[in-house]
C-alpha cells in the first residue's frame, strides 16, 4: 500500500462508521480516564491529606533539639528551598500587673512559624486573626486569661520581659505535640526572647526549627541532617509524631492505589473483550483484503497503525476526560477539604499513556496480530481458520505486563501478587470448571425442556468464548467484591478507631485525697469520668545491673529514661502481650510490664531486671511481659505498668480522662476553679480534626469505589455484548424454523444466568484469596471470611448478568429475522 | 496464461486423508474465457483457489503468466494477486462497513495506484451503478452487489479474473445482466476470464468448458 498512514486513518474512520470500533475504543478510554482519574484524584488527596496533616507540626518536618538550632542547618534549609519557621518553647510564670501569678507553658515563634496549618486568634474583632504576635505581644490562652485576669492591652511579665497581651488563643496547629505539656499556653514573639532572660544554659527548654516544602527537597534535608543529630536532637514528620494519622493515610493510600490498580486491570479486561470482538468481526474483512492481494505485512502495518491511532486519540481524549472526572470528584469533597488550590501534575497523565500503550500492547494487539494469518481461502471456504481464541503465550505476556504496570503502579509487590495471583486463580479455575460443565450439561441438555436445551446447547456450542466470558464476568465481579470487602473493614475499623465519646480531657496530678470531690464534681454535671488510675513519673536507671548513660531530655537512644508509671492488675485493653505473661491480680512480686519500643529502646527482654526511681526511691523489679500499645487509639497508654501492690509504696498522683461535648467547653475553667492544682490536657481538638480526616478519607473511598464499580460495570456489558452478534444469528435462524420469542428469551437468559452464577462462584473464590492477602499483609486490617457473600455472590452474578446478557439480546427477538439474516 | 500439471489437493481431515484433486493438467491461453462445471463437491472452488494462490497444492505445478506460484510463499502470492488477479464471488464478498466506491476502490489502494478514486468511479459507472457510489452493500439488492463486485475485480485491470459461481446467489434475470457485464467487461479490457458455474447456458458462452468429476478434470470438446 503506497501511504499506509493514510490508508490506515481511512481503515480506521471506515471502522468507525462500521460501528465497529465503539466498544475497542470505549474500553482503551476507559482505561485511560479511569487511570488519570484516580491517580489524579490520589495525588491530590494525598497532598492535601498531608498539608492537613501537617499542620499537627505546623510543618512538613520539624528538628528538635535541647540546644539552640545550628545555624548550618537553617542555611542548608534555605539552600535545599525549605521555608522555615522555628518556635522555642519552655514552662515559666506568668505575671500579671495585678501580681496575679500562673504557670504556663510558653512558646515564642519567628520566622515563617505556622508553615502549615494557621493560628487562631480572637483578639476582639469580627474575625479570627491568623497572624503570630507582633514583637512586644502575647496571646494567651483562654485559661490563662481567666487565670491571670489579663485583658487584650494588659500588660503580662515573662521572666525579665514586659509584655501586652494582643488577644486570646483560639487554636493552634501543633498543640498537641509533647503530650505532657504543663499549664496554658502563651504565645510571644521570638524577637522578645532575650529580653525575657528566662532561657538560660541548662534550663528546659526545646527548639525546634520548622521546615515545609517539596517532598524532594525535604528528602534532601532529611538526609542532610539525620546524620548529624547528636544526643537531644531529633527529627519528626507527621508519620512519627502522630502515629493515629499516619497509620490512617497510610491506609487510605493503600485503598487508593489498590482501587487504581483495579481500574487498571477492569479496563485491561475490557479491552481483551473488545479487541477479540474486533478481531472476529474483522476476520472476514482481512481475508477479503488477502485475496484482494493485501499480505500479511500490509495487514500488521495497517492494524498496527490503526490501533496506534486509536491509543493516541484515547490517550488525549482520556485524559481530558479523566481531568474532568477527577476535579467532579475532588469538587463533591471539596467543602470538607481545605481550599487549597493543588493541580494534578503530569505523572497521571503519564500514568495513564503508560497504561493505555501497555494494554495496546499486550491485551487490544495480540488478536488483531493474527489478523495477519488469516487465511485467504476463508472467502471461498467459510469454515476455514478464524483467528484464533486468545492463546496462553497472549494470557501470559498479557498477565506478566499487567503484573508490571500494577508494580510499577502502586510499587508494592504484596498488592500486585495478591491480585495477579487471584486473577491467575479465577482464570485457572474458570476455564477448568467452566469447559468440564459446559461438557457435563449436553448430557443433561438433551434431558430438559427445549427452552433449557436450547440454552445449554447454546453454551456449548460457544465453549471457548463462554468460558472466556465467564473468566472476565469472574474477574470483574471478583475484583469489584475485592473492593468492596476491603472498604468495609477499612470504613469500620476507622469508626472503631475513635468511636463517640472518646476521652478527649485528662487529668494529671489528682491527689489521692480529692479523689471523691472530684467524683463528686462530676456527678453534679452528669459528666462521665474515667477510672483513676495512680501515675508517678519515674525514670529508669539500670538494666540488670548495668547502669544506664546519663538521662537526658529527648528520649532516645540506650539510656536513662523518664516515663510515667502507672499500675494496674489488669492487661489493658487492646494492648497485646508479645512476649511473657500477665501477672496475677493481686501479686506482691516486683514485676514490670514494658510497651515494645521502650523495651527495644533500653534494650531488655523478658526475665530482665530493671532498676527504677521514683522521686528519691530507687527500687528494682523483673520484667514480666512486653506489651503490643495500639497507639492509633486516643486511650492513654502506657511504656511502664506495674502490680497495684507494687506501686502503693511510692507517692503517686492520680489521672483520669473524660469526654466533653464541644459545647461544655467552660467546665474546664470551672475544674481549674475548683481544684487550680490540676493539670488538665485538651485532646479535643486533635481528635476532631482526626476525624475530620477520616471522614474525608472515607468519603473519598466511597466515591473512588463507585467510579470503580462503574467501570466494572462497563466490564460486564463489554462482555455481555461480545456474543450479541453471533446470538443474533442463530436466534434469526431459529425464529425463521419457528422457535417462539418466549423460548428464545428464555433460553438466553438461562444461558447468561448461568455464566453469571459460574462467574459468581469463580470471583467468591479469587476476592477470598485476594482479601485474605491484601487485608492481612498491606492494609494491616482483620480477616474474615465472609460467608454471606457467597450466596449472594452466586445469586447476583446470576441476576446481573442474567438481566444484563438478556437486555443486550433483547434485539434478537425485537429485529425481525430477515433483517438479522440479510446484515449479515 | 495459466497452466498446471499434475496438480494434487489433499487434505486431512479427523477420519481419514481427502483427495480432493487428483491430478490436473490444463492450460488456458491469454484472452481466452474457460469454464468449469461440475456436481457441488467435486472441487471446482478447489481448483480455483489454488489457481489464484489462495492456497497451496499438496503437489504439482501452476504457472501464472510464466510465473511458478507454487514456490512462492504466502506474501508473494498476495503480492502477485494485487497486481495480476481479480476476483467475483458468489457471495459477493463485499466489506459491509465500506461504501459501495470504497470497496471498488480498496484493490487499487492496496496495490498502491495513485488514481484510485477516479479509477474506480469510472468502473461503478460502467457497471451502471454511477449513482451509488455512497451506498453501503446493505442497502443495494443481490445483482447491484455484485456488480460492485464486478466493478472492483475490474478496476485493478488484472490479466485473469476468477469467478466462482457469480450468479449462483441471484436470480436468472439479475444473473443474466451481471452475465453479460462480466463478459462485456472481459472483451473490452481483454481478461482471461475463468468461471465455475452451474449455470449450462453461461458455460457455453465461454470459449472452453471444462466439466469436473470427484477430481477429475476434463474438456468438453
Ligand atoms: N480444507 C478442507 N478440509 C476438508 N474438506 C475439504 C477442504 N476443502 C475442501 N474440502 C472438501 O472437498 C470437496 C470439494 O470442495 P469444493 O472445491 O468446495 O467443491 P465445489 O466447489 O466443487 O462444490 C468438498 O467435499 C469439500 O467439503
Ligand atoms: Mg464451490
Amino acid at each position: 500500500m503506497k501511504s499506509p498512514l493514510v490508508a490506515s486513518i481511512r481503515l480506521l474512520i471506515r471502522d468507525w462508521r462500521g460501528g465497529e470500533l465503539g466498544v475497542l475504543f470505549s474500553a482503551l478510554l476507559l482505561a485511560v480516564s479511569v487511570v488519570v482519574a484516580i491517580s489524579g484524584f490520589v495525588n491530590r488527596l494525598q497532598f492535601n491529606l498531608e498539608r492537613e496533616s501537617a499542620s499537627f507540626l505546623a510543618a512538613d518536618l520539624v528538628v528538635s533539639s535541647s540546644n539552640p538550632i545550628p545555624s548550618p542547618w537553617i542555611d542548608q534549609a534555605s539552600a535545599v528551598g525549605l521555608a522555615q519557621g522555628e518556635t522555642i518553647t519552655f514552662s515559666s510564670m506568668v505575671i500579671s500587673a495585678e501580681d496575679e501569678m500562673f504557670l504556663a507553658s510558653v512558646k515564642a515563634v519567628g520566622g515563617a512559624y505556622p508553615l502549615r496549618g494557621a493560628l487562631s486568634v480572637d483578639k476582639g474583632l469580627a474575625q479570627a486573626s491568623t497572624a503570630i504576635p507582633e514583637p512586644g505581644t502575647v496571646f494567651l490562652a483562654p485559661r490563662l486569661v481567666q487565670q491571670l485576669s489579663a485583658r487584650i492591652g494588659h500588660e503580662v511579665y515573662v521572666g525579665d520581659a514586659t509584655l501586652i497581651v494582643a488577644g486570646t488563643l483560639l487554636s493552634e496547629p501543633d498543640s498537641t505535640t509533647g503530650f505532657f505539656g504543663y499549664g496554658p499556653r502563651l504565645v510571644m514573639n521570638a524577637a522578645n526572647l532575650d529580653e525575657t532572660g528566662v532561657v538560660q544554659p541548662g534550663s528546659r527548654v526545646t527548639y525546634r526549627l520548622l521546615v515545609a516544602g517539596e517532598s524532594d527537597d525535604l528528602t534532601r534535608f532529611r538526609e542532610w541532617v539525620e546524620p548529624q543529630l547528636v544526643q537531644g536532637q531529633r527529627l519528626s514528620s507527621v508519620d512519627e509524631s502522630q502515629p493515629g494519622i499516619g497509620a490512617t493515610l497510610e491506609r487510605a493510600r493503600g485503598f487508593l492505589l489498590l482501587a487504581g490498580s483495579l481500574g487498571v486491570m477492569l479496563a485491561a479486561a475490557a479491552i481483551l473483550v473488545a479487541a477479540r470482538r474486533f478481531g472476529e468481526r474483522h476476520t472476514d474483512q482481512v481475508a477479503v483484503m488477502k485475496s484482494l492481494g493485501a499480505t500479511r505485512g500490509t495487514i500488521r502495518q495497517l492494524y498496527a497503525l490503526s490501533l496506534t491511532w486509536l491509543g493516541l486519540l484515547s490517550i488525549v481524549l482520556g485524559s481530558g476526560i479523566g481531568w474532568l472526572a477527577q476535579s467532579a470528584m475532588f469538587n463533591a469533597l471539596a467543602d470538607q477539604l481545605p481550599s487549597e488550590i493543588t493541580r494534578i501534575g503530569f505523572a497521571p497523565y503519564i500514568t495513564g499513556a503508560v497504561t493505555a500503550l501497555v494494554c495496546i500492547g499486550f491485551f487490544a494487539w495480540p488478536p488483531l496480530a493474527r489478523l495477519g494469518g488469516v487465511s485467504p481461502l476463508r472467502v471461498i471456504r467459510r469454515e476455514e481458520t478464524i483467528a484464533d481464541a486468545t492463546r496462553s503465550v497472549d494470557l501470559v505476556l498479557g498477565t506478566a505486563s499487567l503484573g508490571l504496570l500494577m508494580l510499577w503502579y502502586s510499587s508494592d509487590w504484596k498488592l500486585t501478587g495478591a491480585l495477579i495471583g487471584s486473577i491467575a486463580i479465577t482464570v485457572g479455575l474458570g476455564f477448568l470448571v467452566a469447559q468440564t460443565l459446559l461438557k457435563g450439561s449436553r448430557q443433561v441438555g438433551s434431558s430438559a425442556g427445549s427452552v433449557w436445551r436450547l440454552a445449554l446447547a447454546g453454551m456449548q456450542r460457544r465453549g471457548t468464548s463462554s468460558a472466556f466470558q465467564v473468566v472476565i464476568f469472574g474477574i470483574a465481579i471478583m475484583l469489584l467484591l475485592v473492593l468492596t470487602a476491603v472498604r468495609t473493614s477499612l470504613l469500620d475499623q476507622w469508626r472503631l478507631q475513635i468511636p463517640e465519646g472518646t476521652p478527649n480531657h485528662f487529668i494529671l496530678n489528682v491527689a489521692p485525697a480529692d479523689e471523691s470531690s472530684l467524683l463528686t464534681f462530676f456527678a453534679e454535671r452528669d459528666i462521665e469520668v474515667g477510672e483513676l488510675y495512680p501515675a508517678a513519673r519515674g525514670r529508669v536507671m539500670a538494666v540488670n545491673g548495668q547502669p544506664l548513660p546519663d538521662w537526658d531530655r529527648f528520649e532516645d537512644g540506650a539510656r536513662q529514661r523518664e516515663a510515667n508509671f502507672t499500675s494496674t492488675d489488669m492487661a489493658p485493653e487492646g494492648n497485646k502481650i508479645v512476649s511473657g505473661s500477665w501477672w496475677e491480680p493481686g501479686t506482691e512480686k516486683s514485676l514490670v510490664s514494658l510497651e515494645d519500643g521502650f523495651a527495644e529502646d533500653i534494650g531488655v527482654k523478658v526475665g530482665d531486671t530493671l532498676t527504677l526511681r521514683i522521686a528519691a526511691d530507687e527500687f528494682s523489679v523483673e520484667v514480666a511481659s512486653i506489651r503490643e500499645v495500639n497507639w492509633e487509639s486516643m486511650q492513654p497508654n502506657f511504656f511502664v505498668i506495674f502490680p497495684d501492690r507494687l506501686l502503693e509504696r511510692f507517692p503517686n498522683t492520680l489521672f483520669t480522662s473524660f469526654y466533653l461535648e464541644p459545647n461544655e467547653k467552660h467546665r474546664v475553667g470551672e475544674l481549674l476553679d475548683f481544684m487550680p492544682t490540676l493539670t488538665i490536657i485538651e485532646l479535643d481538638v486533635a481528635i476532631q480534626e482526626i476525624k475530620t480526616i477520616i471522614d474525608q478519607v472515607s468519603q473519598a473511598i466511597e466515591l473512588v469505589l463507585l467510579v470503580i464499580l462503574v467501570a466494572g460495570a462497563l466490564v460486564l456489558i463489554a462482555g455481555v455484548s461480545s456474543s450479541v452478534d453471533e446470538r443474533l444469528h442463530e436466534s434469526a435462524i431459529l425464529r425463521a424454523l419457528g422457535a417462539g420469542r418466549g423460548t428464545l428469551l428464555g433460553a438466553v437468559a438461562i444461558e447468561f444466568a448461568a455464566m453469571g452464577s459460574l462467574a459468581g462462584i469463580l470471583a467468591i473464590l479469587g476476592s477470598e484469596a485476594a482479601g485474605w492477602v491484601l487485608q492481612t499483609q498491606m492494609l494491616d486490617l482483620q480477616y474474615q471470611i465472609q460467608w454471606v457473600l457467597w450466596p449472594m455472590g452466586v445469586a447476583l452474578g446470576a441476576l446481573i448478568i442474567g438481566s444484563l446478557g438478556t437486555y443486550a439480546c433483547r434485539r434478537v427477538v425485537s429485529v425481525p429475522p430477515l433483517q438479522v439474516l440479510r446484515e449479515l | 496464461m495459466i497452466k498446471t500439471s499434475q496438480l494434487i489437493k489433499r487434505v486431512s481431515t479427523a477420519e481419514s486423508e481427502l483427495e480432493i484433486l487428483r491430478g490436473i493438467d490444463l492450460e488456458i491461453k491469454r484472452g481466452e474465457t474457460a469454464a468449469i462445471v461440475g456436481a457441488s463437491g467435486s472441487g471446482k472452488s478447489t481448483l480455483l483457489g489454488l489457481l489464484a494462490g489462495l492456497d497451496a497444492p499438496s503437489s504439482g505445478e501452476i504457472t501464472l503468466d510464466g510465473i511458478n506460484i507454487v514456490n512462492l510463499d504466502e506474501d508473494e502470492r498476495a503480492i502477485l494477486r494485487s497486481e495480476k488477479v481479480g476476483f467475483v464471488f458468489q457471495n459477493f464478498q463485499l466489506l459491509p462497513a465500506l461504501t459501495a466506491l470504497e470497496n471498488v476502490m480498496l484493490p487499487l489502494e492496496l496495490a498502491g495506484i495513485d488514481d484510485a478514486r477516479e479509477k474506480s468511479e469510472e468502473f461503478l459507472a460502467r457497471v451502471g451503478l454511477g449513482e451509488r457510489f455512497h451506498h453501503y452493500p446493505r442497502t443495494l439488492s443481490g445483482g447491484e452487489q455484485q456488480r460492485v463486485a464486478i466493478a472492483r475485480a475490474f478496476a485493478s485491470r488484472p490479466l485473469i479474473l476468477f469467478a466462482d459461481e457469480p450468479t449462483g446467489n441471484l436470480d436468472t434475470t439479475t444473473g443474466a445482466t451481471v452475465v453479460d457485464l462480466l463478459f462485456g467487461l472481459n472483451q473490452e479490457e481483454g481478461t482471461t476470464l475463468v468461471l465455475v458455474t452451474h449455470d449450462n447456458g453461461l458455460a457455453d458462452r465461454c470459449q472452453r468448458k471444462f466439466t469436473m468429476t470427484a477430481g477429475h478434470l476434463e474438456e468438453a470438446s
